[in-house]
């Protein structure tokens, strides 16, 4: 089989999930011999105008030049690839949606501000369609390799729509809420082997919400744990903004 | 009780045992994870085993059908080249409670039905069991004596019932006999040794009592008659649908079967995960169907598999009363509150048709 051409790109993000790619070690050698890499900004300077197999995309669509751009992008590649948490759920940089967009750019841009036009921040697939996701902040590398082997063979990749907590009891984890810790693993998607907590750590929703919860259910979660509903809102929202766009599509 | 078929273990002694247990193969028991949590964990003495716990977060079943499992190796690269794999090793599981024998027990006849599971048999046949007898109630969420699974009915090669100063041990099987040889710690059980454990047991008897005021022989007809009962439409509101209950389950069996290939896309794995009937995809199919599209629906199919479809097949219940699907539960469905809410439900119904008030 030919070697794909592939090519990384970033918009609205911290590329720390095209890093994790850098930092897959000896079985990137592997990796490399399968693909061929074409543009990847972090660690080669070669760039790529052509036809693309695939195009892996970090990052979220925050204005009119990325809208612009990922359109471009999408339409040079037979395959577009959603990549980490910005690409797609929207993550952390959803929550400029919380706020007046004319109020958060004075903020953050003071006297200027008026040279940087904004919009509201997007996930890819809520500009442009999306053939395969790989959630995560960071992405977590097995399942990227599991998604980039669905992409060789041309075979559909699921990201699991059940909570983490599946993947953390098979891991036999002490539940974080008997710790008297606020988890969002019970209403976040699961497929990274609920490696944050594996760790010690909390989950911070970073993979975004199952696609059906349990809402009042949850609710009443929250009232056993005597956890304020505003806390858990608060944490989802650092992840889990631009669900909103997803909802008022549907109505 | 023959005194042949019972040893005794002096306490001090119990550390030492351990300790030369696991030289001769691998040893797992049960450990403090901290917050009252424990897990079944490889050991080396005696000293870091919790010999007063509550059931672990999972249940032994998890050294005889791994939660993670390759079932098959294959190599598509010159014909179709497949071979199947057990990865198992020769083990000793120390300190399993009455209620997790009878889980071990529930797995056997499962998976010895045909086409018989070569993968669970090959575990089992390596796996040697201790017993742990628990000399009182774990915690309210047990409801072992209900299902009879309180006092120990077989299962295991040794089990250990604690006497204070002192274990006393039954022999159940050669391979139980072979370990009390091989490490020698162990005395023979005398006339003070038995009376002791009589004792014990007798006192038993009046601390565990069925856990749910109805009798055990009525609960298929029970769970015949409330098909439609609205408690399950209660749980269906209440439930995450995160899998929890299932997953800690000493019963659960269920599972998903992937094939993961190697980068080179030739060869590869077939693999099996466990699964969960709570979970939304479980029961979808091709064409997007679901058969079970209800939290509701997924609860009811649970309780059915513990205490109504298993009586029919197995003519047991598949409910150990381990309490670990209560105790896990993030949303508070406990397993004892169902069965309560379900005979309330019928005794109303029975009173109103007796009343004439229907």
């Amino acid at each position: 089989m030919k070697r794909p051409k592939i090519a990384f790109f970033d918009f609205a993000c911290c590329e720390g999930c095209q890093l994790q790619v850098a930092n897959i070690g000896e079985p990137l050698l592997e990796i490399l011999e399968r693909i061929d890499v074409v543009e990847f900004r972090e660690v080669m300077s070669e760039k790529w105008d052509g036809p693309l197999d695939v195009a892996i995309v970090e990052g979220s669509i925050t204005n009119q030049h990325a809208l612009d751009r990922i359109k471009q992008i999408r339409e040079r590649a037979a395959v577009l690839v959603a990549y980490g948490s910005c690409a797609t759920i929207g993550g952390v940089n959803g929550i400029k949606n919380s706020f007046d967009l004319e109020d958060i750019r004075r903020y953050v841009y003071h006297a200027d501000y008026r040279l940087f036009p904004t919009a509201k921040t997007r996930a890819i697939h809520q500009a442009v369609p999306v053939d395969y996701s790989v959630n995560g902040c960071p992405v977590n590398i097995p399942e990227f390799v599991d998604v980039l082997k669905a992409i060789l063979l041309g075979l559909p990749y699921e990201v699991p729509d059940y909570a983490v907590c599946v993947e953390c009891k098979l891991n036999e984890n002490v539940c974080m809420y008997d710790r008297g810790v606020t988890c969002l693993g019970p209403v976040t998607r699961a497929g990274c082997n609920s490696w944050c907590i594996n760790n010690g750590n909390i989950c911070y929703g970073c993979r975004g919400l199952v696609s059906n919860p349990n809402t009042k259910g949850a609710q009443e979660v929250l009232r056993k744990y005597r956890i304020p509903e505003d806390l858990l809102l608060k944490k989802m929202e650092m992840y889990n903004m631009c669900r909103e766009l997803d909802k008022n599509e549907q109505t | 009780m023959k005194d042949a078929q019972y040893s005794v273990l002096r306490k001090e002694q119990f550390d030492g045992f351990i300790s030369r247990l696991s030289k001769l193969q691998r040893v797992v028991a049960p450990v403090a994870r901290g917050y009252n949590n424990y897990s079944f964990e490889e050991v080396s003495s005696g000293n870091g085993i919790s010999l007063k716990y509550i059931p672990t977060i999972l249940p032994p079943k998890k050294y005889f059908m791994p939660q993670r499992e390759t079932l098959l190796e294959f190599d598509t690269g010159r014909g179709l080249n497949s071979e199947a794999v057990v990865e198992c090793e020769k083990m000793t599981i120390f300190g399993i409670h009455t209620c997790d024998l009878a889980g071990i027990q529930c797995l056997n006849m499962v998976f010895t039905e045909r086409p018989r599971d070569y993968n669970y048999l090959m575990h089992k046949r390596k796996i040697n069991i201790i017993g742990l007898e628990c000399n009182e109630y774990c915690d309210e969420y047990a409801s072992c004596a209900l299902v009879n699974a309180s006092t120990p009915s077989g299962g295991y090669d040794l089990f250990f019932t604690d006497l204070g100063d002192r274990f006393i041990v039954h022999i159940n099987t050669q391979i139980g006999e072979n370990i009390i040889e091989s490490t020698k710690f162990f005395e023979s059980a005398g006339k003070s040794d038995l009376e002791d454990l009589t004792e014990l047991r007798a006192g038993k008897r009046t601390l565990f009592t069925k856990e749910v005021p109805v009798e055990p022989r009525y609960i298929p007809e029970l769970f015949d008659r409330s098909y439609n009962s609205k408690v399950w439409d209660e749980l269906g509101e209440r439930c995450l649908a995160c899998g929890n209950c299932t997953l800690v389950c000493p019963t659960c069996y269920c599972f998903d079967i992937k094939d993961e290939m190697d980068l080179g896309l030739k060869s590869g794995r077939r693999n099996r995960i466990w699964d969960s009937c709570q979970l939304e995809s479980f029961a979808r199919v091709a064409g997007g169907e679901n058969f079970r599209k209800e939290r509701s629906l997924r609860q009811k199919h649970r309780y059915y598999r513990k205490f109504r479809y298993p009586v029919e097949k197995f003519s047991r219940f598949f409910c150990t009363g381990c309490g670990r699907c209560s105790r896990t539960c993030m949303a508070g469905i406990k397993l004892k509150d169902t069965l309560n809410l379900l005979i309330e439900e019928f005794e109303e119904t029975v009173s109103t048709l007796m009343e004439g008030n229907y």
